[in-house]
């Protein structure tokens, strides 16, 4: 009893970041329709800036969450200027910008390579390595935190798209970008600003990813089918969905690795992604059937 | 004769491809219905779309009311007053009837004025106070296009612009949709109509402009349109239309 | 206001309706240069030669290379150019095909050079049962489950003791001097080439690739006007993994040992999809072309800034340019303007 209960609070703490992880890419596409492999290489160049300042500075790596997520907020305007603006009308959009998102993905891991070796990094302020008891069973205290500050993340973008003006606009741009530009929704402004709300986020989860995992350039090809998965399952474009997506899979995921092997327990996400995307393609909350 | 928003010779298509329309002008008279009406791919809907800046037009200008519109975003050409119900209609199919109505409202700021203005349209248009709390995407066609058209009432327009509205609708309904088109003008909000069935688009309407390879042939009254010989024979399917 | 519709009004629009019609009916007159890939091939084929009177291995290997994406880039445009379903997950033919040649040129010692078709059923297979589940989706989804099906492949070989795991093989290498030691390899994978580019020529052609080219612009259309598309769809998988397995047969032996971390890599899919996309997807000559590009430039960054990290940056800055100013591909651009050159037109 002591065990399932101390892998489902490991598992569900890991969920807590992976949920991070995959709202940036699921707003994304909700609004955008686009399918952002690049995401997860853009989390890791959060990590990397977190990396750097904590080793330059010894700047606690949670303290360092908001600078990141404004500054990959800020690579995200640029890149969307850059790459996406102008397929907006292209008649292949959605494959187009999945190779775009692709190629771009191979630009940001080429670049952090060059900056910064294929070297195993991370980040080990001193709570990465803590834990608290309760009873047998441990919570370790890095885990806990970075899922915790997700959650509350998660939280205030949810707030913030139910109830602020902005958020109302995005939402409508989500159901119906035409419509929603036909009565007054300035689409251009609110796609900038949802892009650069999903890149903040890949930021802000990339601060908390750095000491919750070891990273390196190329890690973000075992990421991108994690995340999508999460994703998939929770409904493309569902910030709700993600979050029970993420936690339902990495529950799953802590128990195949305990009770079978870490090695599949990646590969559950995967299976997963399988599964969903042939059984149940919209997802759990998904309301978008024809991203199938 | 005071005009309303004027159309001068104007090219306009999507992205890099062709120009779809290509010289098309256009005059519009307050208070009156207008239908537009050409054969398939004439770009009777692009000129529409040009109108209300989701085309960007490449020569030519849109006047209204003294004002150059090109280069304009259409939600910044909504605010000048120009509404656009494209022939999907643009609804949120996953929100309410009520959701829609506030949705019309977005450039409205306040929020009182707005609950009061949709309390009106639900008092106009009783079926919509039925359906109210219902997903416009349940509701039936003809539904659904009432609900786009008496949307647009709320931010009070001068111009709506009307993709089609009888596309898809049996001709009991259509004929209703045109009895709405007709309220609307008694109101003094100016309609601008693209109409397929062409005899059924001019009789209901005041003025007629006649579109064909993305060139205005002919504008004028619309029974004088109607009445033509050549019209007849070229848009109106023979000569049997009187 | 009166009203007149002057009589030239009517007749400049009939005009106008006649040019538009004879625009559309006007066939491009261009005759294709079948002649050019058979003397280009001749010419590759009496390449070795070169060898009796120095050493170019270099130049053999940079052709063989080649030839081995010309095979894998056509095969994969006969599902992601004329079908339309884009797979980032092609590696795993690749991988299929070089890890069951190896096996039996490990095992009993047959060389891949004969088991190389084999090898190419084999991944043909497993292409028609993945295309029989991931084929129900399309678009985005389908390019996702694609790079899913990569990664589970990546994870089995890895783990996989019994062919050698993360860490690999090593397979025995042959009795020939240094000079010639490529020769059987470098005509094997000529040959293979030559045989998809010839394959996919015939594939386009055909009904069924007409059926392909028609599915891939509207799938409910094209099954409203009788096309098996489920079958289509997933014969077209299966054939697009028939070639890249077996040309992945033969680099194994040719490279002496198989890893997963050289066949699993998603850059080999990567560089399948660019190839295709700049030289012009759904051409004959487009992924042949794209493959002569990229191998190139490869060289080329390789050659002045060295590191393989420079070189994915690099194919990644390509792919987006490509993507973004010539989404027709090199021939496929020139097509439409009607410049293509004939030499270039093998389709």
């Amino acid at each position: 009893m002591a065990e399932i209960l101390q892998i489902l609070i490991l598992g569900l703490a890991l969920g807590g970041v992976i949920a991070l992880m995959g709202s940036g890419l699921s707003l994304v596409f909700g609004v955008m329709r686009i399918v952002n492999l690049a995401h997860p290489a853009l989390i890791i160049g959060g990590a990397y800036i977190t990396y750097l300042a904590f080793k330059a500075f010894d700047i606690d790596p949670i303290a360092m969450l908001p600078v990141a997520a404004v500054t990959m907020a800020a690579v995200g305007v640029v890149l969307y200027r850059l790459l996406f603006q102008r397929e907006a009308r292209s008649a292949k959009y959605s494959e187009m910008t999945v190779l775009l998102t692709f190629a771009l993905a191979m630009m940001v891991e080429g670049l952090l390579g060059s900056l910064f070796t294929n070297t195993q990094r991370v980040t080990s302020p001193d709570y990465a390595t803590a834990a608290f008891f309760i009873g047998d069973v441990f919570i370790p205290k890095g885990q806990l935190y970075a899922g915790l500050v997700s959650l509350a993340i998660i939280a205030a973008l949810s707030l913030f798209l139910k109830y602020s003006r902005l958020g109302y606009a995005i939402r409508a741009t989500t159901q119906n970008r035409e419509a929603a530009e036909l009565l007054g929704v300035n689409v251009q402004f609110i796609s900038v600003l949802a892009f650069a709300i999903g890149i903040g986020l890949a930021g802000a989860a990339g601060s908390l990813v750095s000491f919750v995992f070891s990273f390196f350039p190329a890690k973000h090809w075992e990421w991108i089918a994690m995340l999508m998965s999460v994703v998939v399952l929770g409904g493309m474009g569902s910030i709700l969905g993600t979050v029970v997506g993420a936690l339902i899979l990495s529950v799953v995921a802590a128990f195949v690795g305990t009770w079978i092997g870490a090695t599949w327990s990646t590969l559950t996400f995967f299976l997963a992604l399988f599964i969903i995307l042939l059984v149940r393609p919209q997802g759990l909350f998904g309301e978008k059937p024809e991203m199938a | 004769m005071t005009k309303l928003l004027e159309v001068t010779n104007i090219t306009a298509g999507y992205g890099d491809g062709p120009a779809i329309i290509d010289g098309a002008h256009l005059t519009v008279e307050p208070g009156k219905v207008h239908c537009i009406i050409g054969p398939n791919g004439a770009g009777k809907s692009t000129l529409l779309k040009a109108i209300c800046g989701m085309l960007s037009i490449r020569k030519g200008d849109v006047v209204f009311k003294g004002e150059r519109l090109n280069g304009l975003r259409p939600d910044q050409i909504l605010r000048k007053g120009i509404c656009f119900v494209p022939q999907e209609r643009a609804l949120f199919a996953k929100m309410t009837v009520r959701e829609n109505l506030r949705m019309g409202g977005f450039i409205l700021d306040d929020k009182k004025e707005l609950e009061r203005r949709i309390e009106g349209i639900l008092e106009r248009f009783p079926i919509l106070r039925e359906r109210a709390d219902q997903h416009a995407g349940t509701m039936s066609g003809g539904q659904q296009q009432t609900l786009a058209m008496a949307r647009t009432l709320i931010i009070k327009p001068d111009i709506v612009m009307l993709d089609e509205p009888s596309l898809g609708l049996a001709p009991k309904v259509v004929q209703e949709m045109f009895d709405i088109m007709k309220m609307m003008s008694a109101e003094g909000v100016t309609v601008l109509l693209v109409e397929q069935n062409a005899l059924m688009g001019l009789k209901n309407a005041d003025w007629g402009v006649v579109l064909d390879l993305g060139r205005t042939l002919f504008e004028g009254p619309a029974a004088t349109v109607l009445a033509d010989p050549r019209i007849q024979e070229l848009y109106l399917g023979g000569k049997k239309a009187a | 206001m009166t009203v007149t519709l002057q009589d030239s009004s009517a007749s400049a629009v009939i005009e106008a309706r006649r040019t538009y019609n004879e625009k559309l009916s006007r066939k491009t007159d261009q005759t294709r240069a079948t002649w050019f890939p058979l003397a280009l091939l001749a010419l590759l084929a009496a390449l070795p030669l070169l060898q009796f009177v120095g050493n170019y291995n270099y130049v053999l290997h940079l052709v063989l290379f080649t030839a081995s994406y010309v095979a894998m880039a056509s095969s994969w445009n006969i599902l992601g150019g004329f079908a339309g379903y884009v797979s980032l997950g092609h590696a795993v033919f690749f991988g299929v095909g070089g890890y069951f040649s190896g096996m039996l040129l490990a095992r009993y010692g047959i060389s891949t050079l004969i088991t190389a078709p084999l090898a190419g059923l084999v991944a043909a297979a497993i292409g028609y049962g993945v295309g029989l589940v991931t084929l129900k989706v399309r678009g985005p989804s389908f390019i996702i489950s694609s790079i899913a099906l990569l990664m589970i492949a990546r994870i089995l070989f890895d783990n996989w003791h019994f062919i050698g795991g993360a860490n690999g093989l090593t397979l025995p290498t042959n009795d020939l001097t240094v000079q010639w030691a490529k020769l059987p390899y470098y005509y094997a994978m000529l040959a293979i080439a030559a045989f998809t580019v010839w394959s996919a020529y015939k594939i386009k052609h055909s009904k069924f690739g007409l059926g392909l080219r028609a599915l891939s612009k509207d799938e409910i259309k094209a099954e409203s006007a009788g096309i098996d598309t489920r079958f289509y769809k997933v014969v077209a998988f299966a054939l697009s993994a028939f070639f890249v397995g077996m040309a992945g047969a033969v680099w194994g032996e040719y490279l002496t040992y198989l890893r997963p971390n050289i066949f699993l890599l998603i850059l080999v899919s990567a560089n399948m999809v660019l190839m295709c996309i700049l030289g012009g997807k759904g051409t004959i000559a487009g992924p042949v072309i794209g493959a002569i590009l990229i191998v190139a430039l490869n060289e080329l960054f390789v050659a002045t800034m060295g590191a393989s990290e420079i070189n994915i940056l690099g194919t990644g800055l390509v792919m987006a340019i490509g993507l973004m100013f010539f989404p027709l591909g090199l021939v496929g651009t020139l097509a439409r303007s009607g410049k293509l050159p004939r030499i270039l037109n093998w389709d």
